[in-house]
């Protein structure tokens, strides 16, 4: 017993000693030592595997193999509350920890879901967007986006409509958008909510829902197959894998609506860490390696600096704000 | 479809090179250690070792995750079998008639029975998949939430049938994983439920957390009370390590039955292996002729589900290699990986990449064979654990699911559930209530509900479901008649002996 003991206090020296020997390195970093003075954390707020995981390593891989970041970098995963749990995490730490972010973090806050907003967080950079999709059954007899409009105008409920993974999200919201302003009634409409993109695609294919909206990654391969057929696509520009998809602006109605990933940091971030930010991405976005990131997912690059990415974000409330008023979301 | 031979022996090949046997055996050997710990399931250990898949080509990759995948399969059972802890959903129909094995000196027997009906379940599934690969795809795309439904409904009515004779107790355990179920976001109108502010219980409760909970912590500290009563204690014997003929007569033909069973069911996308295993459990005990045996130890109560999970885990792979739809938790993190690595799958990948599918399939061939082997190599060390004194067991038990629990959630949030299931567990075994209603009711709760609302968006009333198509018919008509003829043949057999006597 006694032997344990002085085992024990032996550890609790040493564990003293380097605590000591850590936070006297970080007191002599923040005066003067340039940053990162010390390992850097990229929060994934969701667990293993998933979107915002996989965003996280990918950039993680990048920056490292780039040799854009000397520091370590680690990932942690906080999954919980559609991004919640990670960014109460985030709002705790210092300029060391950044985490990805989407349009949830404006999204939970005006649904009520969330205390935090996205002004309490320092805008880093948004570095990749998705188009959404509207697609039916390949052998669906709506061809078009207007007619399935036309239809839903007429009989708001003659039409069910796959979305994913909750109402209010960026898939619903960008759907109510065009309807609503086609002057189809929104809160008629008939839902079926699915957990993934993937359950989405498997009623669709099966003909258990008759409309869905997909990120166009979800949607593509299966359009290509002839198994789904893609309607209309909120995007501002042709999809080079198929150019004869429509975009909703192609058939006269003024939309468009990116699906993005950023960055974030905790809130009073310093100007040289933001600007060292700035600085990394944009070399990162540049490199080829995460060129194949954007192409391996079909995402787009919508870069963004800081500042831009703090206009946009204001942009972007506003926008959902309205979004959800009319979809019935929020008074 | 027909098989294209060619890509099928080029495939054998590429499977075949060093490298890839060496990360075969590598990945199956992971997937069994961690399917043997408490909640560290297969998808967790691939999601954990995503990074290491970085830089390597995407065939060697894939073929390393698959072998993690069912490695963990053939692990799950190690810990039910010898401590009454699944490790994961598709391990819990392992305990029912494996740790009574075990507890009659039997452990040895019990897990090369497993080993063998794994290897059945998943070489049967693995013929399937290359002659069926894609009309099974399309059967599974028949299944919209009225028959998802019935399917679930049945699971649940099974399992509850399972208590014979004590029918009650399985309804009041079901009923109460059902109500765990409704905590959580609610998919459809997007209402918090019973989260108080919480935000991690806004996914609802991990029915993991619960298995953990309910088995190993629960195990610990019913045990815990029992240790100093020596005739709870199993007997010191773990018996020899190979088959007896019975033994092997008796659970034959159900591993041959019950393969194409998990096989269909792991197909369907988010059904999975616990299903499957109840399925074919609760399915066998009907069939028996010695169906008052099950849950004693009895060998095709073991094998029966074995082989039908392993066979479910390969089946997963059909929706996400024919349509790019992960089938299951654990292939859906696989598919993210894939996409990392610039592979696409999805419905073109058998035209543009046969040889990547080829390789992968092959690799399950080769990886099997060689889980066997290291399966049956390792049940010598792992009786070792019979051994171990409980005072040294059990803490290694708690620790371990404390760990499980954490990698789940990444949240101490969890540990407070963990404890709560613990002593839920313990009480449920004092109380001799049946804790597989509850466990599988938790499983399937939440896609039993959402399943059902969307169903009465697409159907007027509860009758339009039932004959919404065959396959809803099949199954409400199954579900029906689980509850009821076993009472009604429990009637008749007393009646008969009445007769007699």
């Amino acid at each position: 017993m006694k032997g344990h003991m002085k085992i024990f206090s032996g550890i609790m020296l040493s564990a003293a000693l380097v605590l000591a020997g850590c936070s006297s390195g970080d007191s002599s970093a923040d005066s003067d030592a340039a940053y990162p003075s010390k390992n850097l954390e990229i929060v994934a707020p969701a667990t293993p595997g998933g979107g915002w995981d996989t965003t996280a390593r990918a950039m993680q891989n990048v920056l490292d193999s780039e040799g854009l970041v000397e520091s370590n970098m680690n990932v942690v995963n906080k999954p919980g509350g559609g991004g919640e749990v990670g960014w109460q995490y985030l709002k705790g730490k210092d300029g060391h920890t950044i985490s990805i972010n989407s349009s949830l973090v404006i999204a939970n806050n005006l649904l009520g879901q969330s205390e935090l907003t996205y002004e309490d967080f320092t805008p880093l950079a948004v570095l990749a967007t998705e188009w959404m999709t509207v697609a039916v059954p390949g052998d669906s007899e709506i061809e078009d986006g207007i007619t399935m409009l036309d239809q839903l105008k007429e009989d708001p409920k003659s039409l069910k409509i796959g979305v994913g993974p909750a109402l209010g999200n960026n898939d619903h919201l960008s759907f109510v958008r065009v309807a609503e302003e086609y002057g189809v009634d929104v809160s008629q409409l008939d839902y079926m909510i699915y957990e993934s993109g993937g359950d989405i695609l498997t009623a669709l294919m099966g003909g258990h829902i008759d409309v869905a909206t997909l990120s166009i990654s979800e949607s593509l391969d299966q359009h290509l197959d002839g198994s789904i057929n893609i309607i209309a696509t909120t995007a501002d520009e042709p999809i080079p894998e198929d150019e004869n998809i429509q975009s909703w602006q192609d058939q006269g109605i003024d939309f468009t609506f990116p699906h993005w990933r950023g960055i974030m940091g905790p809130p009073d971030m310093t100007e040289e860490e933001i600007a060292y930010w700035d600085d990394t991405f944009a070399e990162m976005v540049e490199t080829e390696g995460w060129q194949q990131v954007l192409d391996n997912n079909s995402w787009d690059d919508y870069y963004m600096n800081s500042e831009e990415t703090r206009a946009f974000l204001d942009e972007q409330s506003v926008m959902y704000e309205d979004l959800m008023k009319k979809a019935g979301l929020t008074e | 479809m027909g098989v294209d031979w060619n890509s099928f022996f080029e495939g054998l090949t590429t499977a075949m090179s060093l490298q890839n046997i060496i990360f075969i055996i590598l990945g199956g050997l992971l997937g069994t250690i961690v399917g043997m710990l408490p909640g560290l399931g297969p998808a967790t250990a691939i999601a954990v070792l995503i990074p290491i898949t970085f830089g390597m080509d995407s065939t060697s990759a894939l073929v390393l995750l698959g072998a993690i995948y069912y490695g963990a399969m053939y692990g799950g059972s190690r810990s039910s079998i010898l401590i009454n802890t699944p490790g994961d959903g598709s391990a819990i129909a392992a305990t029912f008639d494996g740790y009574p094995m075990t507890r009659k000196g039997q452990a040895g027997q019990a897990l090369t029975l497993a080993t063998i009906a794994s290897l059945i379940g998943g070489t049967i599934a693995i013929v399937g998949f290359v002659f069926l690969a894609q009309p099974l795809a399309n059967f599974a795309l028949r299944f919209g939430p009225a028959e998802y439904f019935f399917l679930l409904l049945f699971t649940l009515s099974a399992v509850v049938s399972l208590a014979k004779g004590n029918m009650i107790k399985g309804f009041v355990s079901m009923a109460l994983g059902l109500l765990i179920t409704t905590i959580g976001v609610d998919s459809q109108s997007g209402v918090y439920r019973y989260t108080f502010d919480i935000p991690h219980l806004s996914e609802g409760i991990d029915f993991l957390v619960v298995i953990i909970g309910i088995y190993a912590v629960g195990e610990v500290l019913y045990n815990i009370l029992l240790l100093n009563d020596d005739s709870q204690r199993i007997k010191e014997s773990v018996g020899k390590t190979w088959i007896t003929k019975e033994q092997w007569k008796r659970s034959f033909w159900p591993m041959i039955r019950q393969s194409p069973v998990g096989f269909l069911i792991g197909i369907l996308p988010g059904a999975g292996g616990s299903i499957a295993s109840m399925i074919s459990y609760s399915t066998e005990q009907q069939l028996s002729k010695k169906s008052d045996e099950f849950g004693k130890g009895a060998p095709e109560g073991l094998a029966a589900p074995e082989s039908s999970n392993n066979a479910a885990a390969v089946g997963a792979f059909i929706p996400m290699l024919t349509m790019g739809i992960p089938g299951s938790g654990t292939t859906a993190v696989i598919l993210g990986a894939l996409i990392m690595l610039g592979l696409q799958p999805g419905p073109m990948l058998f035209q543009n990449q046969p040889d990547v599918v080829w390789t992968f399939i092959n690799s399950l061939f080769i990886g099997n064979i060689a889980l066997v082997i290291m399966n049956i190599l390792l049940i010598g060390v792992l009786i070792k654990i019979l051994k171990t004194p409980p005072k040294v067991l059990y803490p290694i038990i708690l620790v371990l699911a404390f760990i499980g629990t954490y990698t789940l959630g990444y949240s101490i949030v969890d540990f407070a559930i963990l404890m709560i299931f613990g002593v839920i567990g313990l009480f449920m075994k004092i109380l001799n209530i049946p804790t597989a209603p509850l466990i599988l009711a938790v499983i399937i709760g939440h896609q039993l509900e959402q399943n059902f609302r969307m169903a009465s968006v697409s159907y007027d009333n509860v009758f339009a479901m039932m004959t919404a198509s065959p396959i809803a018919i099949l199954f409400a008509v199954l579900t029906v008649s689980s509850v009821f003829l076993p009472m009604i043949l429990g009637r008749l057999s007393r009646v008969k002996v009445n007769n007699k006597g």
